[in-house]
């Protein structure tokens, strides 16, 4: 055998003989019995101490203000969401203090515009939005509502507009096509606005018989995508992407 | 950001990083095939970058692995793939193809082929780099007849294992994206063919312009039968990788699926420049055109006959092209397959950060690393061949 050859067997066997005794040091002994993962593993996590009271054991003590958020527009989020871990505060209440975030940078966590945020979730631009000013001088956060009605769509539907004002269909105004209640302003979501729900309500500027002219795109409503409405394939806020 | 995306989809997850991975690997493998036609196939004329394409095959697979540690964070925990193999993933598994590759492959065959000359090295050299020498040679200082040609034997033996383990490598990371079935930019079974050919032009054109550099700094004169041999190969590892490439584009323009609208606004618009112009025109029709013309490729001594100074000022050139193409192509593939919203409504954006983990200099960083570790590894272990001409003063 050339003497090349048990040299090298003993470095890979050196090698092979490292990963083994590495495998046998260092995987935890029940990794593997329920999944690719340490099985202890949901032992030791099931035995660290609790930091989250629940905002059921608040309520007990902070009944108001739990009943405050729970008619309001905070209902989902919880107590501990803003005030941090409160198990320690009701096992000692006045030895151990949850915060209270009285400065600007907690509330544009969830409320700072972010394109990715759904539609009509109130967001605001940190640095336009009355700066310098802590959120909670104008807005309670246990039960938020904006302390002026907003003038304009666009306050809570920010995307819509930033996407309607580069379309086709920007000299439209929102009123066109959706009817709002004033109430929509205060309680969105229980007052929600109209869509059009007729093909001919888009027809009347882009069917073939109307008067609107051949710079608007025309089609035949009778055999143009029945039994659809329009705006299940054209998105009418930007129509021409697709 | 344009039209409608989904939440999730709004930042790109795989950045900067990912790109250099798939480029880096490419590097790796298309060195390697490279080096593999002189032992193999037996080009004569390639045999001056024969060691040169080894140990930068190396330098690159040594650095291969780091924007993915990068990317992902916690590098320490690493080597839990390799203890706790899974499987069921690809990615996973890839801790394993690389260790075959770099262990069985590339470290073998180099070690082969350098034994004779390390145990020379050692003779030669006194205090430690006598030792590091001898370390390096395994102590295997037995340099008869008999032990060469078993040095030899052994080292083609690795290469035609190589040349399926390179394959392997770099198709595995073609497979990654095709295999993605929710995405329509990425998955396709043409992925892994043409990440193998793109592959094998960057090696090829990489190791063109290391051995154009080496050998100017070291004063000696450039082969031009190996320059024009890799200038060739070059061209035809072009053509085919072009070919399929477009194969692709008009497969997916005839199947004419759902996503195709989505996509070419994306083409037309966040791809204009990557795609239409750095990838397609100025990554491979330039090149391919030049190459056409000077190299040997389609006729011997070339279309048009030019000076060997201007030759190598082309093929130097065409070379460069072809990195900033091929690195196109992976910033096409990865970021591509991002930017379109899976609602197919809508395109968002991808912008590069400058410094952070997975920021420009990083990047650039990790891309200046495998030459740092070549240059290691050229004053270790001098690839050069002592007969070859100085150049004239």
């Amino acid at each position: 055998m050339p003497q090349q050859v048990p040299r090298l067997i003993a470095v890979f066997v050196v090698a092979l003989a490292a990963l083994i005794g590495a495998r046998m040091a260092l995987v935890p002994d029940t990794f593997g019995d329920l999944g690719h993962y340490r099985a202890a593993a949901v032992d030791s996590i099931t035995a660290h101490p609790k930091k989250y009271a629940g905002h059921a054991e608040c309520s007990l003590c902070h009944g108001p203000i739990a009943e405050q958020r729970l008619t309001s527009n905070h209902r989902t989020v919880t107590c501990e969401v803003c005030h941090g871990p409160a198990a320690q505060h009701t096992t000692a209440p006045m030895d151990i203090k949850p915060t209270a975030p009285r400065e600007r940078g907690l509330c544009p966590l969830c409320h700072s515009y972010n394109p990715s945020r759904p539609t009509g979730f109130p967001q605001i631009d940190e640095v336009a939005h009355n700066p310098l000013t802590p959120c909670i001088t104008c807005h309670d956060p246990h039960a938020p509502e904006p302390p002026e009605v907003p003038e304009e769509c666009s306050a809570c539907h920010g995307q819509i507009a930033r996407q309607k004002a580069v379309s086709h269909h920007t000299n439209l105004q929102c009123t066109v096509c959706h009817e709002a209640r004033e109430e929509h302003k205060v309680n969105p979501r229980a007052n929600r606005p109209s869509k059009p729900v007729q093909r001919s309500f888009c027809g009347v500027c882009h069917a073939q018989d109307d008067l609107s002219g051949e710079r608007i795109p025309q089609i035949d409503l009778r055999s143009h995508g029945e039994p659809y409405m329009c705006w299940q394939c054209h998105y009418p806020h930007r129509p021409e992407s697709g | 950001m344009q039209g409608f995306i989904y939440p999730n989809e709004f930042e790109l997850h795989w950045g900067l990083l990912v790109v250099l991975y798939p480029y880096i690997t490419g590097l790796v493998a298309g060195a390697f095939i490279l080096a593999s036609l002189e032992r193999v196939f037996n080009v004569k004329e390639v045999q001056p970058t024969y060691r040169l394409a080894l140990l930068t095959a190396l330098a690159f697979l040594l650095v291969a692995p780091l924007p993915l540690l990068a990317h992902l964070g916690h590098p320490e925990r690493s080597y839990e793939i390799f203890l706790t193999p899974n499987r069921q993933s690809a990615m996973a598994m890839f801790g394993f193809v690389y260790a075959w590759y770099l262990a069985v492959v590339l470290l073998l065959e180099i070690w082969f082929d350098y034994r004779q000359d390390m145990v020379l090295w050692a003779r030669q050299s006194t205090g430690l780099k006598k030792w590091v020498y001898y370390a390096l040679a395994l102590g295997s200082t037995d340099l008869s007849e008999k032990a060469l040609k078993f040095d030899d034997s052994a080292g083609r033996w690795i290469t035609v294992i190589g040349i399926p383990s390179a394959f392997l490598l770099h198709g595995y990371v073609g497979f990654i994206f095709g295999s993605i079935k929710a995405n329509p930019w990425w998955s396709s079974v043409l992925m892994p063919v043409v990440f193998l050919f793109s592959a094998m032009v960057s090696g090829i054109a990489l190791v063109l312009v290391l051995y154009m550099i080496t050998t100017m700094f070291r004063w000696r004169r450039i082969d031009m039968a190996c320059l024009d041999k890799l200038a060739q190969f070059l061209f035809y590892a072009m053509v085919v990788d072009f070919s399929l490439e477009m194969l692709d584009f008009i497969h997916r323009l005839y199947e004419s699926e759902e996503s195709i609208e989505i996509l070419g606004q994306m083409i037309e618009s966040r791809l204009f420049i990557s795609l239409i112009v750095l990838q397609i025109f100025m990554g491979s029709v330039v090149p391919l055109v030049a190459l056409g013309l000077v190299s040997p490729g389609l006729r011997k001594g070339g279309f048009v006959r030019v000076p060997p100074e201007l030759k190598q000022f082309v093929y130097f050139t065409a070379a460069v092209l072809v990195q900033i193409g091929i690195f196109s192509i992976r910033w096409n593939v990865v970021i591509g397959g991002q930017l379109f919203s899976k609602s197919l409504r809508g395109l968002t954006v991808y912008k590069v950060e400058l410094l952070g983990l997975e920021g420009l200099a990083m990047t650039i960083g990790l891309l200046a690393l495998p030459f740092v570790i070549l240059w290691v590894l050229v004053k270790l272990l001098p690839p050069w061949q002592s007969d070859e001409e100085v150049a004239p003063a």
